[in-house]
């Protein structure tokens, strides 16, 4: 029998997949699948969303047939099964769970395109359709790359090469750049981005990202919305391949249920990065419970996930979570340098910009500012960058100390895990964005230098 | 006063129109099997349809086709999911005609149209098979509703 295993690529989602069932009385019934989940050696798994005449005769009639193509090849192979029992928990629930309802909430479908179970089938037998024996074997570049490129890039020695690239970086600034610099050296993603947890329980926010035309630093995501916000929620890795028929299909979902008067409680969100990415892997970063933050990649060709990437994927995470916590703490930690190093200058400025003085407005009630009426940041960053303009402005203060800040009691920095670090990189990384002409320059470890180029005009409101 | 026909013309032309069409049967122990098939051609009654699929493929469905009559054929348009279900009986089978080529071209060629707007480069559709097509001719008794999400599986008419 053909190994489940050498049908890896057919169990991405890339092409849809057909069910094929019948009753007792033999009327067969037809259904498409949007996803085939391999299990193990032995079992697959079918997502059950609705309750529908596949479900009925499967509960008469065990038998079934599914209709699987190789993504590279559109060779097709048929799968005799046998249904065995639906699963509401467990890893492979959760695993297709987490991957559904990203979709879900990319489609505002969020509690009605969702899993019911996963219904799992013992895999009888394997066999190439003959007829449809597809192209080549090993073709020229199709969907982007050729099978050899496909090939994961997930390695011991990959993993390895990325450790000692970032133990060099020598602060958690230039780590955080450091992870998504690496990513793209070693393993080729190009698109990431990487958000930590925010200040609210139940929020991440973009603090880099590599690969898109604008940063999108601060961009916030909810827990729950998303494979960022999925993965998050779970704390477990989510791969999506296929992107675009998944997005199809959860449209079609979508439609259905608008004529029927169905409506999400949830409002549809926009997809994170690239306008139409064909592949998302969204990866915890967690250190024993805590969710430090997720790491998203994301590929605009059909990025094909390997089984064994599972393993290589976790591993990663946890290593990123702990560099990273790691540098957060050796921040915290280390007494601010006395010896000022050298520091970056705020960004040229032309004439006219020195002559027009900065409109900066704090939002009392919201913790919200504004820099010339365009929204710059909120929460503890605008506390903290409220803080710095006004100290400036009392008395000239150009250098201020992490530990300082920390000791604020107008800030309201709560004593444990206060990611005060993560915070001023936020909005050291807003205002290059946003600001170029108020500058905040690392002199130091704990230690950072305000510079303003240009007349600022304080304005507090309610 | 004549019973509305089973198949509308929207439903006609939407299964003429060059579709991912998928064919299920069971065979005497009771085991589900299918094909695809190229394309489809629904007869002046309303009530009878021809598909068109790969000679190689129909070996094992008539086969099936003798011991259990019954049918089912999922037409699907890929870019939007738009689906409904035929099912019917077995009434008879012969040779695709020379003359009929070209209608499965066009409805293969659309076919392809839409796998290309999914992602699937046309490259890719090279290796399928389509000609010589037998056809199979069914006599149409239920319709249903396939668009997944809510109502689907329901009666469509």
């Amino acid at each position: 029998m053909i190994l489940l295993e050498s049908l890896t690529p057919c169990f991405q989602g890339l092409l849809p997949s057909w069910l094929y069932t019948c009753s007792l009385s033999g009327v067969p019934n037809v259904a498409i699948l949007s996803h085939v989940d391999y299990v193990d050696s032995r079992h697959v798994a079918l997502s059950f969303q609705f309750f529908n005449k596949s479900k009925r005769n499967i509960a008469e009639n065990p038998k079934a047939k599914i209709r699987l193509y190789d993504p590279d090849t559109m060779k097709a192979y048929a799968l005799r099964l046998r249904f065995v029992r639906t699963e509401t928990e467990g890893p492979v629930y959760e695993s297709m769970r987490l991957r559904i309802e990203a979709i879900a909430s990319y489609s505002g479908l969020k509690g009605i395109f969702k899993l019911l179970g996963a219904d799992i089938y013992e895999v009888l037998s394997v066999e190439e359709i003959a007829y449809e024996a597809g192209i080549a074997a090993e073709p020229r570049a199709v969907m982007g790359r050729t099978r050899a490129e496909t090939r994961l890039p997930f390695t011991l020695k990959a993993l390895q090469v990325i450790s000692d690239q970032i133990q060099q970086a020598p602060t958690l600034d230039r780590l955080l750049d450091s992870i998504l610099e690496t990513l793209e050296n070693i393993l080729g993603f190009r698109h990431s981005m990487l958000l930590l947890a925010s200040e609210s329980p139940d929020r991440l926010e973009m603090i880099t990202s590599r690969g898109y035309p604008q940063g999108g630093v601060g961009s916030e995501v909810r827990f729950g919305e998303g494979i960022i916000g999925m993965v998050a929620e779970a704390r477990k890795p989510i791969r999506i391949a296929g992107i675009l028929r998944q997005m199809l299909y959860a449209a079609a979902v979508a439609k259905r249920a608008q004529e029927r008067g169905l409506h999400s409680a949830h409002r549809s969100i926009p997809l994170p990065g690239l306008a139409n990415p064909q592949s998302q892997l969204g990866i915890p970063l967690v250190v024993r419970d805590d969710l430090i933050g997720v790491l998203c990649i994301e590929t605009d060709d059909s990025y094909r996930f390997h089984e064994e990437d599972r393993a290589y994927i976790e591993v990663l995470g946890g290593y990123l979570a702990i560099a990273i916590q790691n540098a957060l703490l050796r921040e915290r930690t280390e007494e601010p340098e006395d010896r000022l190093q050298a520091t970056s200058t705020p960004a040229d400025l032309s004439d006219d910009c020195k002559r027009t003085p900065i409109k900066v407005e704090y939002y009392k009630s919201d913790e919200c500012i504004l820099v010339d009426g365009e929204y710059l940041v909120r929460s503890l960053p605008a506390k903290i960058l409220w803080k710095l303009l006004h100290e400036h402005r009392a008395g000239g203060a150009v250098e201020f100390t992490n530990r300082r800040l920390r000791l604020d009691k107008t800030l309201n920095l709560p004593e444990f895990k206060d990611n005060l670090e993560s915070r001023l990189i936020l909005l050291r990384r807003r205002l290059e964005e946003r600001c170029p002409e108020i500058h905040i320059a690392q002199s130091g470890r704990g230690r950072f230098r305000l510079e303003i180029g240009g007349d600022v005009a304080l304005v507090e409101q309610p | 006063m004549t019973a509305r026909p089973l198949i509308s013309d929207e439903i006609a032309d939407f299964i003429e129109s060059g579709l991912s069409i998928n064919v299920g049967t069971s065979s005497k122990a009771l085991e589900p099997d299918g094909v695809i098939a190229w394309a489809a051609h629904v007869h002046e009654d309303r009530s009878q349809i021809s598909i068109y699929l790969h000679k190689d493929a129909a070996q094992a469905m008539l086969r099936n086709l003798h011991v259990h009559p019954e049918i089912a054929v999922l037409f699907e348009r890929p870019t939007n999911h738009r689906a409904c279900q035929i099912k019917g009986t077995f009434v008879s089978t012969r040779n695709a005609k020379p003359a009929e080529q070209a209608k499965v071209a066009v409805q293969a060629d659309r076919f392809c149209k839409e796998l290309e707007g999914i992602g699937i480069p046309r490259a890719l559709l090279a290796g399928l098979p389509i000609w010589p097509c037998q056809a199979v001719q069914i006599r149409a008794t239920e319709l249903f509703e396939q668009t997944p999400g809510p109502g689907a599986g329901e009666p469509l008419r």
